[in-house]
């Protein structure tokens, strides 16, 4: 009998129980309110954003694609008849509204390559950054003032006057050579006749006289 | 005897674990900002909505400026009726009370910076926070004489044709020499796309 009475009294505490956990179980329908607060947080999406490290200047990005650096991947992130057009040598094209596809995932979110972003100027790059940023991609970067900036200082870099600094001529010669490699051409530096006529020395003819002889003696 | 021990157990751990629960719920601190849209979903509207309000059409009494720049460079000069939040402390409390209460009086929050591309970030925050009561000044600032002097300014456009000029400089060198272009070797990259991870959880 006294079995019985505790399995009774036993019987209601597990309902006791089971209950609980049901309310409890009823907190997971607050979930999907959260589930689209995905990536980072918001204080520190800005406080990334802030930070001007992003930013890599085209005379690095000069630098590393004429030294044939491997690290780093170009994207760019302009629509496609503009990429096909013109783009930086090796760029691969996501266009901005194809960021988030599963494909460019692949490029994306990788810790291999740096992922330099661009765009006509560093607008549209900026948001690629951002969106790939709060998903927390690691080692993006924005080319600094886009296609506008490489053309005005890397592809047609202006020609610094007699009184500026020693350094603007540097930075000069330095941005022409390197303009020269991505195939601009200049009527100074064309050799138009490389093959220059060597001056073959006229042969002097040396004539040799005859020495008469003299006659040679008898006796 | 047995069995009355082991229901005792079973009990005696689901308290406990009732009791954790409930701890985890009281310490859960509830984040100040949540993000309201998710990537997709934001990539999708800023691709195809329009942001950009033109310098001339700013009088718009339903237009509420707003300068992300630094305190200095306001109190150096700054647009007419403009309200100045650095971007920095844009998520502060006082601040992002003014939005909401620029949201709830239906009005449009202008954000400027020195050029389109600064008030960028600021902007992009504040809109996966949910704010869709915003737009960008498409407009660049500069001093001359110590004024400031407001200029508008062309985002994403194409200011010259590459390739075309590029073409044009290997034409006026020499038509007849024959130029070898350099091009870079080709890189090959190969990344692997990542596995789909599975669903995670699920009892």
């Amino acid at each position: 009998m006294i079995k019985k009475q505790t399995a009774k009294i036993l019987a209601f505490r597990y309902k006791i129980l089971a209950l609980i956990l049901v309310i409890l179980a009823g907190g997971l329908v607050l979930l999907p309110k959260y589930q689209k607060n995905e990536g980072i947080k918001p204080e520190q999406l800005l406080a990334n954003a802030i930070s001007l490290e992003r930013y890599i200047a085209t005379d690095q990005i000069a630098h590393k694609l004429i030294n044939q650096d491997p690290s780093f991947i170009l994207v760019d992130v302009r629509e496609e008849a503009s990429f096909k057009k013109y783009s930086l040598p090796n760029a691969i094209n996501i266009p901005l509204k194809k960021i988030l596809d599963a494909e460019s995932g692949a490029f994306l979110n990788q810790n291999q390559f740096d992922v330099v972003f661009f765009s006509n100027d560093n607008f549209e790059a900026d948001q690629a950054w951002m969106l790939c940023n709060r998903l927390d991609y690691k080692n993006l970067r924005v080319l600094k003032g886009g296609i506008n900036s490489w053309f005005k200082t890397i592809i047609n870099p202006p020609k610094p006057t007699e009184d500026m600094p020693e350094e603007a001529h540097n930075l000069y010669t330095a941005r022409k050579a390197a303009s020269m490699f991505f195939g601009v051409a200049y009527p100074d530096q064309v050799q138009t006749d490389p093959l220059e006529k060597t001056q073959t020395a006229p042969k002097q003819i040396i004539t040799v006289k005859k020495k008469k002889k003299a006659a040679e003696g008898g006796c | 005897m047995k069995e009355l021990e082991k229901i005792q157990n079973i009990s005696v751990a689901s308290t406990l674990f009732i009791l954790m629960v409930i701890i985890g719920l009281l310490t859960y601190k509830k984040p100040k900002n949540t993000f309201k849209l998710n990537t997709k979903t934001t990539l999708e509207n800023i691709t195809t909505g329009r942001f950009f309000v033109n310098q001339n059409n700013l009088d718009h009494p339903n237009y509420a400026l707003i300068d992300i720049r630094s305190p200095y460079e306001f109190q150096k000069g700054h647009l007419k009726n403009a309200k100045n939040i650095y971007t920095p402390e844009l998520l502060n409390d006082t601040h992002l009370d003014y939005f909401n209460s620029l949201k709830n009086q239906g009005k449009t929050a202008v954000l400027y910076g020195n050029n389109p591309e600064e008030a960028n970030a600021p902007f992009l925050v504040l809109y996966q926070l949910g704010y869709n009561n915003l737009k960008l000044l498409k407009a660049e600032q500069h001093y001359f004489q110590n004024k400031l002097i407001t200029t508008p300014v062309e985002v994403e456009s194409s200011q010259a044709d590459v390739a075309a000029f590029i073409k044009e400089s290997v034409k006026n060198s020499d038509a007849n020499a024959e130029i070898n272009v350099i091009s870079p070797i080709k890189k090959v990259i190969t990344v692997q796309p990542k596995k789909k991870k599975h669903a995670e959880g699920g009892c």
